[in-house]
């Protein structure tokens, strides 16, 4: 444990944020240790294929159903999330419904892979509608890391349908690929609601259905070239790069694309300078030293398993001129309160939010192709953004391709429904399935949520891990304004049923089981959408946040935690392309730090 | 010396591209689920850029005032199919024998056939030898790479004789550009002139016999004759081998782990009327295929978006006939036949 640093930078995590700092750190020229506690199984085309037999073996089909975690780096699993006795120590009042997944490439193996830039509005809440916290950035000074983080991950859209809400985009600026195509039940459902006006508090919404930012594989813009399969093998031998250069529509991008069409963040490690690149995966970092004087870091501890099964480790530690923790706003937090680093605002670990998402389903009139190409391919945004905000939380429709899948389990509970409590069989039963099936419709709406300090992570010495790490304590409850928000989501999805002619099937009882909430006498079954935010938020007063716009840690000068964890508020954007946009950010300053 | 000739020429090199497709979708999709998964990338990636390829000449040929023919019985291929230097494609199945004859499409030098006849694994299956248009317009016996050579030089002499711009008279609106195809095998080049042309089918040359010069191409990656030679002997190549003599581990080719199609099988073998409709539904989505291709260099190239649609349906009926096998035949499958006019059953029972 003693000599000079070997390395420039040490990164804590190979999920997005770390691995776009590696990429862009190794690619200025300096020397990166990338530190992962999970394996990197999938950072190889066969082990990569090995996850896609998991899953087609696996019974449930959950979100980590083909990203087994290893015995030493335990992570959030939906199916523990109704016993309660998963690596999450639930503390309540409510429970916090998402995961994420410890292994090289981090959640963007299965997340789904919208790819939305927050709104301007949304990084003004507090001066232009009284609640949450701003920013302590703008949407201008973010809006080109924006657009390098769309190519970065290979986002396909076109800015004509994403124009909306304040949203704008620098001059002759598009997307590096064209729109996924609308599904045909997109299509359905627009001729249907486009041009409906809703009333949000004051406001008179019209809608239109809007296919969204995907990070999957499309047709190419001018000089891009959509990013295939990652295959790290010997040079030479890395054939699997074609593959998956285009979407293909099959139905299972959460939780595994079959063939990578989907961004992970594997494909950005992979386009790192190898050899300035070090990985170093089934290492979990366990402490952070820091000069008692300086408040510098000197180091970070971390505990290397050989076989995933086991919790036997050996202790190391990697140094650095600069660390970045990108380990996920839970471990992120986790790695500073257990190294002692709580720090004197008070706020690391607090503020932690979710888009707790409510579903609304139905029966349409006549066949949409339910069950058919990318999870989901459009949604309804008007209502994520308005002078409505003032009183209740913003939402964002996704509208699913995949039928009633996640809401009751269709198409098998269909099946088992029809044979068992109808007495159908045969042709009749083919009959009924082909009849209701192709017309299944499922609305997500998620519903933004506001920073508070009650909750939170934090760690408990009695609740540790296999290696003697603490387990995540999770206080979470939802409060009027996100319940509003849902009571006015719910009505949303009824209005537009209506106007499309959908029948609505929304049954809360017998329903898949998701926690509850109750408003108003109406009771909300809430998913989480893993879609984690705050902890460590940034800001510009040192006393009210843990991290500068930087991302740089107010009492540690050379410790950046990046990732959602410093989102001060989210909106109702998925976090992924935002978070992008800030480690691209971070990088930028820190390679113009080091080469100072 | 004539225009004439070039379009004959260009015509010939877009039905040589598209011939070599269906040989290596029959190897690609006789291979079961869960096994021979580098074999199944190494025919994968030459498929699509054989696509690639058609595509290139297709512009060509477009940019000189041609039209790229491959729908109609007179221009979609017939199996088994000969193309120039005698190489013989068979529709089979992932074997020794048709890995054999992929290895002579990526490289003249490689040794033809031993014998006259053809590999036993074809059970006297290769009649009706149907030649490819590339062997009668050529101006003698001829490899692909001495025939694209041809038309090279054909290009220089014709636009000196001529001028360019009289030679490259096409609507540029007819190119292939990447907004239609993509992702494939490499970028299409839009033909407008002797410069384009020469780019476009240096691109067809340089990843068929021009990859020769080195195992490995610019970008580090191992060539396609050597991926091939890597399934003929299952080993891998380690960057200190010699060329020939592939020493590392083993790529995993299991040549048992296949549908066992039987070799240029024609709809009219099929009696049983579940096999034939399966046939007839393959046949179909190829005939369609063929349509929005040939639409597609018709001044049309949007139809290649649609047309990615119809390659799943083609695969989906191709996985069909070649899980099943076929009654009284020794334990084959069934296999596509890529027949544009398939013929009545030889064997349609008489009715009593």
């Amino acid at each position: 444990m003693t000599g000079e640093a070997e390395h420039d930078v040490v990164v804590v995590g190979a999920g997005v944020a770390g691995s776009l700092v590696a990429k862009q750190l190794t690619r200025a020229g300096f020397r990166v240790l990338v530190i992962e506690a999970g394996p990197a199984t999938a950072w190889t085309f066969d082990g990569y294929l090995s996850h896609l037999q998991t899953f087609y073996t696996a019974t449930g089909k959950g979100p980590e159903s083909a990203w087994p975690p290893a015995a030493a780096a335990p992570q959030p699993d939906t199916r523990d999330l109704r016993a309660g006795d998963g690596y999450f120590v639930q503390d309540g009042p409510l429970k916090y419904g998402s995961t994420y997944t410890r292994l090289q490439g981090g959640s963007t193996l299965h997340w789904l892979g919208v790819s939305l830039r927050m709104l301007p509005e949304d990084f003004e809440l507090r001066s232009r509608y009284g609640v949450g916290r701003d920013w302590p950035l703008d949407y201008p000074s973010l809006e080109p890391y924006y657009r390098a983080a769309e190519r970065e991950i290979g986002v396909a859209a076109d800015v004509a349908d994403q124009s909306h809400l304040g949203v704008e985009f620098a001059a002759g600026y598009d997307y590096p690929m064209q729109r996924i195509p609308p599904s045909y039940s997109d299509t359905v459902l627009a001729a249907a609601v486009d041009g409906m006006q809703v009333t949000s508090g004051a406001d008179r919404v019209t809608l239109k259905v809007r296919s969204y930012p995907a990070a999957r594989n499309s047709i190419p813009r001018g000089d891009y070239h959509p990013v295939g399969a990652v295959d790290e093998r010997p040079k030479g031998q890395r054939l699997a790069r074609d593959l998956g250069q285009r979407c293909a529509g099959n139905t299972s991008c959460t939780p595994i694309c079959p063939i990578q069409a989907k961004y992970n963040a594997g494909k950005t490690l992979a386009q790192a300078d190898g050899t300035k690149l070090q990985v170093i995966a089934q290492a979990v970092a366990s402490k952070i030293n820091v000069d008692a004087v300086t408040g510098e870091v000197t180091g970070v501890e971390y505990q290397r398993y050989d076989d995933p099964s086991s919790p036997r480790h050996t202790v190391h530690l990697a140094r650095g001129r600069a660390y970045v923790l990108a380990a996920h706003a839970i471990e992120n937090t986790k790695l500073m309160l257990s190294s002692g680093l709580a720090g004197a605002s008070g706020t690391l670990g607090r503020n932690l939010m979710d888009h707790p998402s409510i579903y609304g389903w139905g029966l349409a009139k006549a066949p949409v192709g339910a069950y058919r190409g990318p999870l989901s391919t459009s949604g309804i945004d008007d209502l994520r953004g308005g002078a409505f905000r003032a009183q209740h939380a913003a939402f964002r429709v996704d509208i699913g391709n995949d039928g009633w899948r996640a809401t009751t389990g269709a198409p098998d509970t269909a099946v088992a429904d029809a044979v068992l409590t109808q007495g159908l069989f045969g042709a009749d039963l083919r009959a009924h399935l082909t009849a209701t099936l192709p017309r299944h419709v499922r609305f997500s709406l998620n519903v933004e949520q506001l920073p508070s300090m009650t909750n939170r992570v934090s760690i408990d010495p009695r609740q540790v891990d296999k290696l003697g790490n603490p387990r995540p304590v999770i206080n979470y409850d939802i409060d009027e304004y996100t319940l509003a928000g849902m009571a006015a989501a719910k009505s949303f999805y009824q209005g537009v049923f209506r106007r499309a002619g959908i029948d609505d099937r929304t049954d809360q009882e017998h329903a898949a089981w998701f926690p509850t909430v109750t408003y108003q006498g109406d009771m909300f079954r809430y998913h989480g959408m893993g879609h984690f935010a705050g902890t460590h938020v940034m800001g510009d007063d040192a006393s009210l946040s843990v991290v500068d716009t930087d991302q740089r840690c107010w009492e540690h000068r050379n410790l950046f935690l990046v990732g959602s964890g410093s989102f001060p508020t989210m909106g109702t954007s998925n976090p992924t392309l935002t978070m992008a946009a800030l480690a691209l950010r971070t990088a930028d300053r820190l390679t113009a730090e080091l080469s100072g | 010396m004539s225009v004439d000739r070039l379009h004959e020429l260009l015509d010939a090199a877009v039905k040589l591209e598209l011939a070599t497709i269906p040989p290596y979708l029959c190897a690609l999709y006789s291979i079961r689920p869960g096994g021979n998964e580098e074999a199944t990338l190494v025919i994968r990636s030459i498929v699509v850029e054989e696509m690639l390829h058609m595509i290139l000449s297709a512009n060509v040929l477009n940019a000189i005032g041609g039209r790229p023919r491959v729908a109609g019985k007179e221009n979609a291929p017939h199996y088994p199919h000969e193309l120039p230097n005698g190489i013989v494609m068979d529709l089979q199945p992932f074997s020794a024998a048709s890995v054999e004859a992929f290895l002579r499409v990526e490289n003249p030098q490689h040794p033809p056939e031993t014998s006259d006849s053809a590999p036993a694994t074809l059970m006297g299956r290769r009649t009706e030898l149907h030649r490819s248009s590339a062997r009668s317009v050529s101006a003698g016996p001829t490899t692909i790479g001495a025939f694209y050579g041809e038309i090279l030089d054909e290009l220089t002499t014709v636009a000196s004789e001529i001028g360019e711009r009289a030679l490259f008279c096409g609507d540029p609106a007819r190119q292939i550009s990447g907004d239609f195809y993509y992702a494939g095998g490499g970028a299409p080049v839009a033909v407008t002139d002797l410069a384009s042309a020469r780019r476009a089918l240096a691109e067809v040359v340089e990843q068929g016999e021009g990859e020769m010069a080195s195992p490995y191409d610019e970008d580090g990656d191992l060539a396609h004759f050597y991926r091939l030679e890597q399934l003929k002997y299952d080993r891998s190549y380690l960057r200190s081998d010699t060329v020939g003599t592939p020493t590392g581990p083993s790529v995993g080719v299991d040549f048992r782990a296949v549908y066992p199609m039987i070799p240029n099988p024609r709809e009219a073998d099929y009696a049983d009327p579940d096999l034939r409709a399966a046939s007839a539904t393959a046949n179909r989505a190829w005939i369609r295929l063929l349509e929005q291709t040939d639409n597609a260099f018709d001044g049309a190239p949007s139809n290649l978006i649609p047309a990615v649609h119809t390659m799943f349906r083609l695969r989906d009926a191709m996985v069909v006939l070649l899980a099943n096998p076929l009654p009284d035949s020794d334990g084959h499958h069934a296999g596509p036949t890529f027949e544009w006019e398939p013929s009545a059953p030889v064997r349609a029972r008489a009715s009593r």
